[in-house]
């Protein structure tokens, strides 16, 4: 039953990717909603097939170890191709580097393997589930939103733009799935290959250069990631993600693996755009907002922190797992301090993401049981309400023309359900009782065992809030300037709403989440499970307990008093108090001036550019992340 | 739930805000005194609150009166929590809800009053979120949980480990009692720079709900200052008062200065005192159970 279902896993994503360069546009929204329902399907059936690992051995393996290694030689040939073609030399140096590793493997040196393996544990059910559910409404989202884009810019592109998309969860999908370290390579190489096609989307300069620069980090992590495979094979004899963490438990070589540990670990960061490889993520931002919303949530950037959270057990309690967590909250402190001085809402939510997954890493690299679970937990919430949040912009810059926060002041009056999914998804990343907040409740407890780490945490934690609020207040505040309009259509409305539903659902029942998946693979990965309780609607670990059911229940009991007492006092509309003369034929908010000319008020949100702006903090960035990583490499070699 | 808890719960729903009251009335009262006036008489915040609600409900926004209710209905959640000693980090958490509803309150009018009031107070949170967090970390360097309870078998006060904690602490409760020099959002006195700031379109009955709300925090900011010698019901309450007597004074000897100022103060000076007070918990691995 399971090796069918990993291979429809597969399959399927890339059948539905031919289905739409095959079919005529008209089709598009059908085949949308069938994958969006095939994906679910077929996510909810791996999780009921249970966990095991699946080997592929025999003719069938040599089969399909001969079309994997076409398929490698097929990726370097393109970039190649590309990179020649747009003379970009530092992308061709790298996939240069990146084949003669690759050639390297093939040689006789590097001991070959007989079979592969397929590895479904819990993670990766979640994984699986985020790939298909969340990543096929998205898709279904594009549907509603495409036509527009590309009229505005005057492409026709649609079937590579849902070609490559399809082919991305296909990739995914095999990334979260496959145990042997030289297939989970190509899957991870056939991502990169992906964003760049999409990024690149646009075709015109801006889109291209992003693109090179999202394609050249990427090989910097895929040249680490091949050196890692070369070392493993011919020092240690291991073939499988699985077999690393299981090798360090009994070999006494623990303090030698550690540099293959590291290397894997410095892919994982570029493909998760940390410091100081952030930059292409913040330039994936040319592409369609859809695609944002996938590499931002569910592809992509998971990836990543998927890698670095299988090698826990290789790094738990080590100098390099301490390492690694400061790395993290670096990024953390950084990207959010990054987040407040921007006034693009794409940027704010980039760098929010690249502030989450810094957590993810910090709370990996802090390694204890509870930690590890906060951190899968993380990877969950947030690709829900990172998902929601940008489809979220994407829908409002067609209704207002504009990503700026600023001019969506006013927002609520013109688009209230829009507005308050997008209220929700912030909210959900910054205050209980939602998952994103009890896995940063879950990591700061934890974390109080490192104090630099901590600190932080609680720095990052206090902006994050910050960025968020003040851009809350903008959209459900009361003054409107631009004009807006609305398109509501069935395609972008439902994920919208089926997401925001997906935030609530499963922050109420985060227990059940924890109890069946995380736990199980926390104590796989580390032996031990984090000692957690879910009585009474708490979440109660040794150091404390987080009540989310009590902060639903105050919450619909604030709703209930709300609509109890509102017509207790009878509202009286009025206009706003402007400290004297108003001129309110034209508009509410003029005034006289000292000139006895009338004038608008307008004011705008703090934004400290002069403190926390990308000129003043980037440089600083680069310097210190480069040299904690530089520091967890030479932890792994002493 | 017991029949204990349930007293306890009434106790807090009534008994906190005539404290709260009188608290505000004391207040005045002694502003007044400084300033060489005679003051209105003690129980004026509560007459003023019952005026309010005999006044027209005039909204400028159909939903503004919904964030009252929030910021009223979490404070005192936030207070219950401290008396059920729940964990510490959470109740902060639960009071940041509170806080961020008045601030998207007073956005959501949409008057460029309220909005920069708002906005400033936006960085008050930037300001002292950090350090009450800082607050509960050294509760749990110092007791090895962030439940609360664990303070009531504590062997020393909280405050003989945490003097520079209990300084900022002092910072914190001026920025929330919104008390100069910090009282940039909205203000008791400042009538002529930002109206009222944040609560600008805030007029009768919505008005009266946050001066309610006001109450409830008055005696949770002050109960976390009890926390700090919590063994002993008189000390602790000799911190409460010594906290709102630095408050007081601070808020007739000194003048609004910018918010910017506030910013700096907070993340150089009381910050950094704060993560040296950590750090030496964290050295010295002091327990006080």
């Amino acid at each position: 039953m399971l090796n069918t279902t990993i291979m429809l896993l597969i399959a399927a994503p890339i059948l539905f990717s031919l289905l739409f360069v095959a079919l005529p546009k008209s089709l598009y929204k059908i085949l949308a909603w069938a994958f969006f329902i095939v994906g679910t399907v077929l996510s909810i059936m791996l999780v009921l097939d249970g966990t095991g690992k699946v080997e592929v051995a025999g003719s069938n393996f040599a089969t399909f170890e001969s079309i994997v290694l076409i398929l490698e030689a097929l990726i370097i040939l393109y970039v190649l191709y590309v990179s020649a073609k747009h003379k970009n030399w530092p992308t061709l140096g790298l996939i240069v580097i990146s084949a003669a590793l690759t050639a390297y493997t093939l040689s006789s040196s590097v001991p070959k393997v007989e079979s592969a393996f397929f590895n479904i544990d819990q993670f990766s059910q979640v994984m699986i589930l985020i790939v298909n559910i969340i990543g096929t409404a998205i898709i279904l989202f594009a549907t509603g939103y495409m036509d527009h884009y590309e009229e505005h810019r005057h492409l026709n592109r649609q079937k590579t733009f849902y070609f490559t998309m399809s082919f991305f969860l296909a990739a995914m999908n095999g990334l979260v799935m496959v145990d042997t370290l030289g297939w989970l390579f190509l899957f991870w190489e056939i991502t990169t290959l992906c964003s760049f096609v999409l990024i690149s989307y646009n075709q015109d300069e801006e889109g291209i250069n992003n693109g090179f620069r999202a394609l050249a980090l990427n090989l910097v992590g895929g040249v680490t990631f091949s050196a890692a495979i070369i070392l493993l094979g011919t020092k240690f004899d291991i073939s499988t993600l699985s077999g690393i963490g299981t090798s360090v438990g009994t070999s006494t070589t623990a303090a030698l693996i550690a540099l293959p540990v590291a290397l894997l670990c410095i892919a994982g960061f570029a493909k998760s755009a940390q410091m100081p490889f952030q930059s292409w993520l913040l330039g994936a931002m040319v592409a369609p907002t859809p695609v944002s919303a996938l590499l931002h949530s569910s592809t992509m950037v998971n990836a990543g922190v998927f890698l670095i959270i299988k090698l826990v057990p290789a790094f738990a309690g080590t100098t390099l797992g301490t390492a690694i967590a400061l790395y993290g909250s670096f990024t953390f402190v950084m990207c959010s301090a990054l987040a407040l001085s921007q006034r693009n809402a794409k940027r704010v939510l980039a760098y929010s993401t690249i502030a989450n997954l810094g957590l993810i890493i910090a709370s990996a690299g802090i390694g204890t049981p509870l930690a590890v679970a906060a951190a899968i937990m993380l990877i969950l919430f947030h690709a829900i309400s990172k998902a929601l949040l940008f489809l979220c912009i994407g829908e409002i810059e067609h209704t207002i023309g504009s990503r700026d926060i600023e001019d969506m002041s006013g927002l609520i009056k013109k688009a209230p359900l829009l507005t308050v999914l997008t209220s929700l998804g912030m909210i959900s990343m910054l205050l209980p009782p939602f998952g994103v907040l009890l896995t940063k409740w879950v990591s700061m407890e934890v974390a109080s065992s490192n104090p630099i780490v901590s600190v932080f945490l609680i720095l990052g934690s206090a902006l994050t809030t910050v960025y968020y609020v003040k851009w809350l207040g903008t959209i459900l505040s009361s003054s409107m300037d631009k004009n807006a309009v609305l398109h509501p259509k069935l395609e972008t409305y439902f994920p919208l709403s089926f997401l925001g539903a997906c935030i609530v659902v499963t922050s109420i029942l985060v227990f059940t989440i924890y109890d069946y998946f995380v736990k199980p693979q926390v104590a796989t990965l580390l032996n031990i499970a984090p000692t957690v309780t879910g009585q009474g609607g708490q979440f109660t670990s040794e150091i404390g307990a987080f009540a989310y059911a009590l902060i639903f229940i105050v919450f619909a009991l604030a709703i209930l008093i709300y609509l109890a007492t509102k017509n207790m006092f009878t509202p009286r509309p009025a206009g706003y108090y402007m400290c004297g003369e108003n001129n309110l034929e034209k508009d509410k908010l003029m005034f006289r001036n000292g000139l006895c000319s009338y004038d608008k008020s307008s004011v705008s949100n703090i934004y400290l550019k002069d403190t926390f702006g990308e000129n003043k903090l980037t440089t600083f960035g680069y310097v210190i992340s480069i040299l904690l990583i530089v520091a967890a490499l030479a932890g792994g070699l002493l | 739930m017991n029949s204990l808890d349930i007293v306890k719960i009434v106790l807090v729903l009534i008994g906190a805000p005539i404290l709260g009251c009188l608290i505000a009335g004391i207040d005045r009262k002694l502003t007044s005194r400084l300033q060489g006036r005679v003051g209105p008489p003690l129980l004026q915040p509560y007459y003023d609150v019952m005026k309010l609600f005999q006044k027209d409900n005039m909204i400028v926004n159909p939903s503004q009166n919904f964030y009252v209710v929030l910021y009223v209905v979490f404070v005192i959640l936030s207070l219950l929590m401290l008396v059920f000693k729940m964990d510490i980090l959470m109740i902060i958490f639960v009071y940041t809800i509170s806080s961020v509803a008045l601030i998207v309150g007073g956005m959501s009018t949409g008057s460029p009053y309220a909005r920069i009031g708002s906005s400033r107070e936006i960085m008050a949170i930037l300001s002292y979120e950090p350090i009450l967090i800082l607050y509960a970390l050294a509760i749990y360097l110092l007791t090895g949980t962030f439940n609360l309870s664990a303070l009531d078998n504590a062997s020393s006060p909280l405050l003989f480990y945490t003097p520079l904690i209990f300084i900022s602490m002092l910072f914190v409760m001026n920025i929330k009692f919104k008390k100069s020099p910090f009282d940039y959002s909205t203000s008791h006195h400042a009538h002529q720079e930002l109206v009222k700031g944040m609560l600008t379109e805030y007029s009768g009955p919505g008005l009266a709900g946050i001066e309610i709300g006001h109450f409830f925090e008055y005696v949770f900011l002050l109960a976390l200052m009890f926390l700090f010698w919590n063994v002993s019901i008189v000390m602790g309450l000799l911190l409460a008062v010594i906290a709102f007597l630095f408050v007081i004074i601070m808020d007739n000897i000194t003048a609004r200065i910018y918010w910017q100022w506030m910013l700096k103060v907070s993340w150089t000076i009381l910050l950094v005192i704060s993560v040296v007070n950590i750090l030496f918990l964290y050295v010295t691995q002091v327990k006080i159970v």
